[in-house]
């Protein structure tokens, strides 16, 4: 209870500034660019139209009895918004110093605005995927009211690998380069593009499904492809790991935070 | 009984020095087999910008700060603000705080001066009403009407510097923290910017207040710390001990 009055009265004291953070960043993105903020759609569209492309074509990956394309982008848009949601939560810490420096502020708040910034910009990406779900012919089914959940919990596992590398990276500059190497490892290692039954190593094919990324978009192509209600095992994998991983990044953070100044 | 507003009980605040240098894989790696020389570094390494403050404020109160550079000042001002954390000892504040220590925090040099007056009200903790009500005054005080709309980069300095001090300087704080930045844009402006931070001084709210400038600690404050190498050296009456501190300073040149 107490907590919950704490968080209610930290986001009446600081909901205008996490709101004014928010719209300066997307002000800031997309300012000098003649398309503006058509780009948020365009982008990803267009990465996930030359992903399709090569992965569809060159390699010849294909999904027996579902539609390869929108395999692909349910998994994209996912992990799209883990990859850039996570990497700027990172060096929020860091590029924030001169006002951190300054005055008194939450230094939560950094990561979480990248957080709900890239948020908005995912749930912008849902209009591409859901025009594939549509054009390719695999259609919709009522099971869909069940993905918001699949968000969540992606929002909070991204959020608390965020409190985690951001607090890393403000003792290790390191982070920045070791990160994006974990990065790419970490797409290639999360069934995005391929199907996990390709890996026939049943060793191999547990490690990959020790992943929570992989079971959040599981989750999603059960719903979307298979037109299937998740299994409660899915449910409580996909919200223990989130819960588990945003609570291990606060408390990482939390117990940092007032040290963040003398090394940034 | 008087309110206290703010309370510092024996603060003391610990600097690493050389920690950007402090730690790198081959020193480490080095220093591992030599604990003496760890040892010694780190103690080379620590600097205690303040040792065993303690002080009162009460309400109303204006509290001047003096010392010559390096002192610990601005340190004291932050750990007021909760910018900083005291190594040891600890702070309470009662009421909101206004800090002005540096200008125009959070600023961003893409957005336009509209953008940037909500930006930067939100960062000192105002809330849209509230800037919304005080628009018209904040642009009025910076004289930038005609500039409301153009990216702050394409700003000269003292126009980013009039438009900063007109934010900050729309509350009425509870708690006032100034550090000296009384003269910002032109002459003109700095007159009025001077006029406007005399008025708030005065206008009844509690002030710790850092200057350089002996003559306007003495005609301001009530009370006056002086601070020297992060140790308070006196406290007490604001003419006296800025005499003395004057005194001080001739006898060492």
């Amino acid at each position: 209870m107490k907590f919950i009055n704490s968080l209610n009265y930290s986001l009446k004291k600081y909901g205008f500034l996490m709101q004014q953070l928010v719209s300066r960043d997307f002000k800031v993105k997309y300012k000098r660019s003649v398309l503006g903020v058509a780009w948020s759609l365009l982008y990803p569209v267009l990465t996930m139209a030359v992903m399709a492309v090569i992965f569809s074509n060159v390699f010849k990956f294909t999904t027996p009895g579902v539609s390869y394309l929108a395999y692909l982008l349910t998994g994209l848009t996912y992990f799209n918004y883990f990859s850039e949601a996570s990497n700027l939560s990172m060096s929020t810490v860091v590029a924030n110093f001169s006002l951190i420096n300054k005055v008194y502020i939450p230094k939560y708040i950094f990561p979480l605005t990248k957080c709900l910034f890239v948020g908005i910009n995912f749930l912008l990406t849902l209009i591409p995927l859901y025009a594939v779900i549509l054009l390719t012919g695999t259609g919709l089914c009522w099971q869909h009211v069940f993905l918001p959940y699949s968000f969540i919990c992606l929002f909070m596992f991204t959020l608390g690998m965020g409190f985690f590398l951001a607090t890393v990276a403000v003792f290790l500059r390191d982070m920045f380069y070791i990160y994006g190497i974990v990065l790419t490892l970490w797409t290639y290692l999360t069934p995005i593009m391929y199907d996990i039954s390709i890996i026939t190593n049943p060793i191999l094919q547990f490690c990959l499904k020790l992943n929570p990324m992989y079971h959040y978009i599981n989750f999603a192509r059960t719903i979307i492809l298979y037109h299937n209600t998740p299994t409660g095992f899915q449910f409580i994998v996909c919200g223990l790991s989130a819960l588990v991983v945003l609570l291990v990044g606060t408390v990482v953070f939390k117990k940092n935070q007032d040290k963040f100044i003398y090394y940034i | 009984m008087e309110d206290i507003m703010v309370k510092a009980e024996n603060v003391s605040m610990r600097f690493n020095l050389g920690i950007d240098k402090g730690f790198s894989l081959k020193q480490g790696f080095v220093d591992l087999f030599n604990p003496e020389k760890r040892q010694q570094k780190k103690a080379l390494n620590e600097f205690w910008a303040l040792t065993d403050v303690s002080f009162e404020v009460k309400r109303g109160e204006v509290v001047g700060l003096i010392g010559s550079n390096g002192a610990g000042k601005s340190t004291l001002l932050k750990i007021v603000a909760g910018v900083l954390k005291p190594t040891k000892g600890g702070i309470s504040s009662y009421g909101n705080i206004c800090p002005m220590i540096e200008l125009g925090a959070g600023f961003d040099m893409d957005l336009t001066a509209r953008e940037n007056i909500f930006l930067n009200g939100a960062v000192m903790g105002y809330s849209r009403a509230f800037i919304e009500s005080k628009f018209d005054e904040i642009v009025d005080f910076s004289e930038l009407h005609d500039f409301l709309e153009v990216p702050v980069r394409n700003f000269s300095s003292g126009m980013v510097a009039r438009l900063a001090f007109s934010v900050a300087t729309i509350v009425d704080p509870e708690i006032l923290i100034v550090d000296e930045i009384l003269s910002v844009g032109d002459l003109a402006f700095q007159a009025k910017s001077e006029e406007k931070m005399l008025s708030m001084i005065k206008g009844g709210t509690t002030v710790l207040y850092v200057s350089h400038s002996v003559e306007s600690i003495k005609k301001l404050s009530d009370r006056v710390i002086w601070l020297d190498h992060g140790h308070v050296l006196a406290c007490g009456n604001a003419e006296e001990i800025c005499n003395n501190y004057v005194n001080h300073l001739l006898k060492q040149s």
